[in-house]
């Protein structure tokens, strides 16, 4: 935390290294988020660069004592997935996003697939088909408590909502989440 | 304290992460317990969010991050391309890769030398395709005239050794039939005692005196093969 607030003061004073190693700790998670929640490694691709250009835009009015700059990292790409969400909304009612998310992940897996997530293998591509049935709220509140592993009280600052209401929203989404699963063919609790 | 099933599904979360009363979880368990829908409920979602933390990330496209830095800071300058460019120039730097250079030119020096070229007398026209192929040709045929000759020498030694030798006993069958069995069994043991000592000393003989024969016979090679190759080259320099 102490690393990146420093990094954020060294690229303030315009040292590009330190602008550089930000980038490189946090593309990860960034693109983690976007591509959980689009379900589209090209949309998460492009997302992620949108992110980090509004960052560096913006970095001067990160104060470290609103929250660590991961939380403010989460904060900003939510920002932007949702106003993207809202943007394509149109698009996909007409082509459904349901229709489009297998082979958008089998393109995605043979093309890009690393190596761990081949090791994932089936439970990630069938989660990511999974994840996309979910309503938008539900979704990004299970993927940044499961999967990106925030607290409760980072996702209450990312999404601006009462901790009553985070933590009900993740509730509904585990248990939607293992539901869907459920009807696709299988067991949540004994995936491989 | 009453617990129903609306509970469960309302506190799952709570009770997966640990953080239920002690009367609640208390009461929690007990109903679980005694409810099929529950239990299963709790398994799916308890090994879903099991299953959801221990999975990796996934890895972002390796381009990714040049394309921010690129996006942000511009495109990079000159020197950091060319060293991207470059970057394939450590790998000559591991041993393995060295040892392995090391090897193929210890290699090709042999096999030059073995071919009748020497660095130090190579001249521009020998590197013309026409004088290369004249040259492996002439080698090629001066090695399979040595091969055939050494062969040759060979047949010499086993014709000797086999002169030498004298007119080997006709052996007892191996298998004999029954009748030729019993006259073998009513051979005395002694006899076929007196066979073996027959035969052996002059198969030790012809032994000792080909192992002479055949060094001689190799070092003559050699000798001709040396200087053969020592008048191809007196040749090759007065040319």
């Amino acid at each position: 935390m102490e690393a990146d607030a420093q990094l954020v003061q060294q690229c303030l004073r315009g040292e590009g290294p330190a602008w550089e190693e930000l980038v490189r700790r946090h593309t990860r998670r960034v693109f983690n988020l976007c591509y959980r929640f689009t379900g589209n490694a090209t949309e998460a691709e492009d997302l992620s660069q949108e992110v980090f250009l509004r960052i560096y835009r913006t970095l001067a009015s990160y104060q470290p004592v609103f929250g660590a700059f991961p939380t403010w990292l989460t904060s900003v790409t939510r920002n932007l997935l949702v106003d993207h969400y809202r943007r394509t909304r149109r698009d996909r009612q007409t082509d459904s996003i349901d229709d489009a998310m297998p082979q958008l992940e089998e393109r995605h897996s043979s093309a890009r697939a690393p190596d761990k997530l081949a090791e994932a293998g089936e439970l990630s591509v069938q989660l990511q088909r999974a994840l996309a049935r979910l309503s938008p709220e539900l979704r990004e509140a299970v993927i940044l408590r499961d999967l990106q592993g925030l607290e409760y009280n980072e996702i209450q600052t990312v999404l601006q909502v009462p901790e009553g209401t985070v933590k009900s929203r993740i509730n509904r989404g585990r248990i939607e989440l293992a539901r869907i699963l459920t009807e696709m063919g299988l067991k949540p609790n004994n995936l491989s | 304290m009453d617990w129903n099933c609306t509970f469960t599904e309302e506190r799952l979360s709570d009770y997966l992460e640990g953080k239920l009363l002690p009367v609640e979880a208390a009461a929690f368990s007990a109903h679980t317990a005694d409810c099929a829908n529950c239990t299963e409920t709790v398994a799916l979602v308890g090994g879903l969010v099991n299953r959801m933390r221990k999975m990796p990330m996934v890895e972002e496209p390796p381009q990714l991050i040049a394309k921010i830095l690129d996006a942000t800071l511009g495109p990079r300058t000159q020197k950091e391309s060319w060293f991207r460019w470059l970057g394939w120039i450590s790998v000559l730097w591991q041993p393995r890769f060295v040892l392995g250079l090391g090897a193929a030119v210890a290699s090709v020096v042999i096999v030059s030398y073995a071919a009748g070229l020497t660095p130090a007398k190579l001249k521009k026209a020998d590197l013309s395709p026409a004088n290369v192929f004249r040259s492996a040709n002439r080698q090629a045929h001066l090695t399979y005239a040595r091969g055939a000759k050494f062969v040759n020498d060979l047949r010499v030694v086993y014709e000797i050794q086999s002169k030498l030798q004298p007119e080997p006993e006709p052996m007892p069958v191996s298998n004999p039939a029954p009748s030729q069995q019993k006259e073998h069994n009513s051979i005395p043991p002694d006899s076929s005692q007196q066979q073996k000592s027959q035969t052996a000393p002059p198969a030790s003989r012809a032994h000792v005196r080909t192992g002479p024969m055949f060094a001689f016979l190799l070092i003559e090679s050699m000798a001709d093969n040396i200087a053969e190759n020592l008048i191809n080259r007196s040749t090759r320099s007065t040319r």
